[in-house]
């Protein structure tokens, strides 16, 4: 009989502690400061903010959970630093964003990135074309990979170096349904970035 | 009643002889049972399990299921067990660009991309399969299976009564699961040495399996350089390491293959060419994987085998530009052009070439390969990419 009103107690403090490092909504409408970054955008639907703490500046959105649909803002990784927070800096140091690099070696550092530390052993880079972050000449591009839960998935990502500073948003989702089905939503929310 | 006596004494004498002699590790290769089923319920569960991981593996996407490269694989295993044996066997080969190969109690091999790419010859990749078929043939994943249960058991009784006397037994349980790492290691050994049997049985020379591991060891060293650390061989096993440490196994396979030298052809060429229309597609895996030491040591052993092929040529040139430093990029130039001169033929190359002058600010060179580009394939999926690049 004791324990019922420490249990209730213990519950309340795991869901008010909980809280803090909870997912949240982002309504449609503008939202600046992303990734704790310059990027804004304003999309026209609702979509979810996920707590995962991927890098210091890095945010991940999604409409159905991370493994279904995941948006994945890269606000302003300086030179030296990694494209996000390496696991194990030992023995998988991640490729680091470098000074001069050329704008096509955006999508390279995306697959380095991928092969030493998400354990993906297949994944290519499917076609890449010039396009536009806000107002600053970019790179958009296509790519395909496997990662170790055996799922194919698409991903295109949109990216620019601005003030030597890698600017990236990735959209990654299951190639079977997955994809296609979100693909306009975040081409909406794409084209509302700016810097 | 003391004739008697003496003769049981002499019955045990003989029946403890012959089990010495028996538990003897000499030259016997294991009894080879045809068709084996498991018989027991300890062994059916684990076949179960193994068959539906073999399912997995099966309809899994980083199996490389086209060309001839599973039947090859089998066929070398084949070579070396004999027939017979590897009648048994089913050889998934996985699209994973580490060294690594196991086997099931059902009889499936699963051998990853990052083996066949470091392998320099047939002997080689037959010293990792005949290891590994050592412990199939030995039944090890049942042994190993009794084994843990036996400790994570008496683990569990040892916290059970620890919790009733109100006493700390963490000492007592590590012990315990330092008895099961050091079971495994000696499984390892065991599977090793058998692995050798079949290795020098075969005709295929028995210091490929020490040389297996002096190459993994030169390789991690390379790895740890590369990344500006210090290179540290683990000289003695650790407590919780499941395998003999690199040193110690290429020490006692080398003493072991100098008792059984076995034959003198690796059949290095063979081996090239049955790897060669998989290797760009290996070599890519690699030199992306943010490892530049261990890559660029694993591309020098193997142009030391059969020269810098346009290939690997191609390979290190892209290790080279994605590291990116000035000096870098001047050596990537050139392995370009010396890939281009030795027959290396993708219009990518040009591409690549461009793309590496151009970081390293030669824009007028990097225009004229970037044009040779989009001339070679004008209906690139990057196409318009390298023309704004040009445009530029």
């Amino acid at each position: 009989m004791k324990l019922v009103p420490i249990m209730i107690a213990l519950s309340i403090t795991v869901a008010t502690t909980g809280a803090s490092f909870a997912n949240s909504l982002v309504p449609a409408g503008p939202r600046a400061g992303i990734a704790k970054s310059a990027l804004s955008a304003k999309p026209d639907k609702e979509w979810n903010r996920l707590s995962l703490a991927l890098g210091r500046n890095v945010e991940v959105w999604t409409v159905d959970g991370d493994a279904l649909n995941k948006v994945t803002f890269f606000g302003g990784i300086a030179s030296g630093s990694p494209l996000m927070r390496e696991f194990d800096k030992k023995r998988q140091p991640l490729p680091k964003v470098a000074t001069n690099m050329l704008i096509t070696d955006i999508p390279a550092l995306l697959e380095s990135t991928y092969r030493s530390q998400n354990a993906v052993s297949q994944m290519s880079i499917d076609s890449q074309e010039p396009a536009m972050l806000g107002a600053h000449k970019g790179i958009r591009f296509t790519y395909s990979f496997t990662r170790s839960d055996e799922v194919a998935r698409k991903g295109e990502g949109l990216g620019a170096i601005v003030g030597g500073k890698l600017y990236l948003v990735t959209y990654e989702a299951p190639a079977l349904h997955f994809f296609d089905k979100d693909l306009e939503r975040y081409r909406v929310l794409a084209a509302s970035l700016a810097l | 009643m003391r004739k008697g006596a003496a003769f049981a004494l002499t019955c045990v004498g003989i029946a403890l002889a012959g089990r010495v002699a028996a538990a003897d590790p000499g030259l016997a290769l294991p009894a080879y049972t045809a068709a084996y089923q498991p018989t027991t319920v300890d062994e059916r569960g684990m076949w179960m399990e193994a068959d539906e991981r073999e399912r997995m593996l099966r309809d899994s996407p980083l199996r490389i299921r086209d060309g001839q490269l599973e039947h090859y694989v089998r066929d070398v295993l084949c070579r070396e067990v004999g027939a017979e044996r590897c009648q048994s066997v089913r050889v998934y080969v996985m699209e994973i660009p580490a060294l690594n190969a196991s086997m099931m109690a059902n009889g499936c091999m699963e051998v990853w991309t990052g083996l066949l790419l470091r392998a320099r010859n047939e002997a080689e990749l037959a010293a990792v399969l005949g290891h590994e078929f050592g412990h199939f043939e030995l039944r090890h994943q049942l042994m190993g299976f009794k084994a843990q249960r036996g400790v994570t058991d008496a683990a569990a009784w040892i916290g059970v009564i620890g919790a009733m006397a109100n006493t700390n037994v963490n000492g007592a349980q590590l012990s315990l699961a330092g008895s099961l790492y050091r079971f495994n290691r000696d499984q390892e050994t065991q599977a090793d040495l058998i692995g050798l049997k079949y290795l020098a049985a075969s005709g295929y020379p028995a210091k490929a399996a020490s040389e297996v591991w002096q190459q993994a060891m030169a390789e991690q060293d390379a790895t740890a350089i590369g990344r500006g650390q210090k290179p540290k061989r683990q000289y003695s096993a650790g407590f919780f390491d499941t395998h003999p440490p690199d040193l110690k196994r290429s020490q006692y396979l080398a003493e072991a293959a100098a008792r059984t030298p076995g034959g003198s052809d690796a059949r290095a060429k063979e081996y090239r060419e049955a790897i060669a229309p998989y290797l760009p597609r290996l070599l890519a895996a690699q030199v992306r994987k943010n490892d530049f030491g261990g890559s660029d040591f694993i591309l020098a052993a193997l142009a030391e085998q059969g020269g810098w092929t346009g290939d690997l040529l191609f390979a290190r040139a892209e290790l080279y530009r994605a590291r990116g430093n000035p000096r870098d990029l001047q050596m990537a130039s050139l392995w370009y052009r010396d890939a281009k001169a030795a027959g290396y033929a993708a219009p990518e190359l040009d591409r690549n070439l461009g793309l590496a002058l151009l970081r390293n600010g030669q824009a007028q060179e990097a225009r004229q390969a970037l044009s040779a580009y989009l001339a070679a394939k004008p209906d690139a999926s990057d196409a318009k990419m390298i023309q704004s690049l040009l445009a530029n």
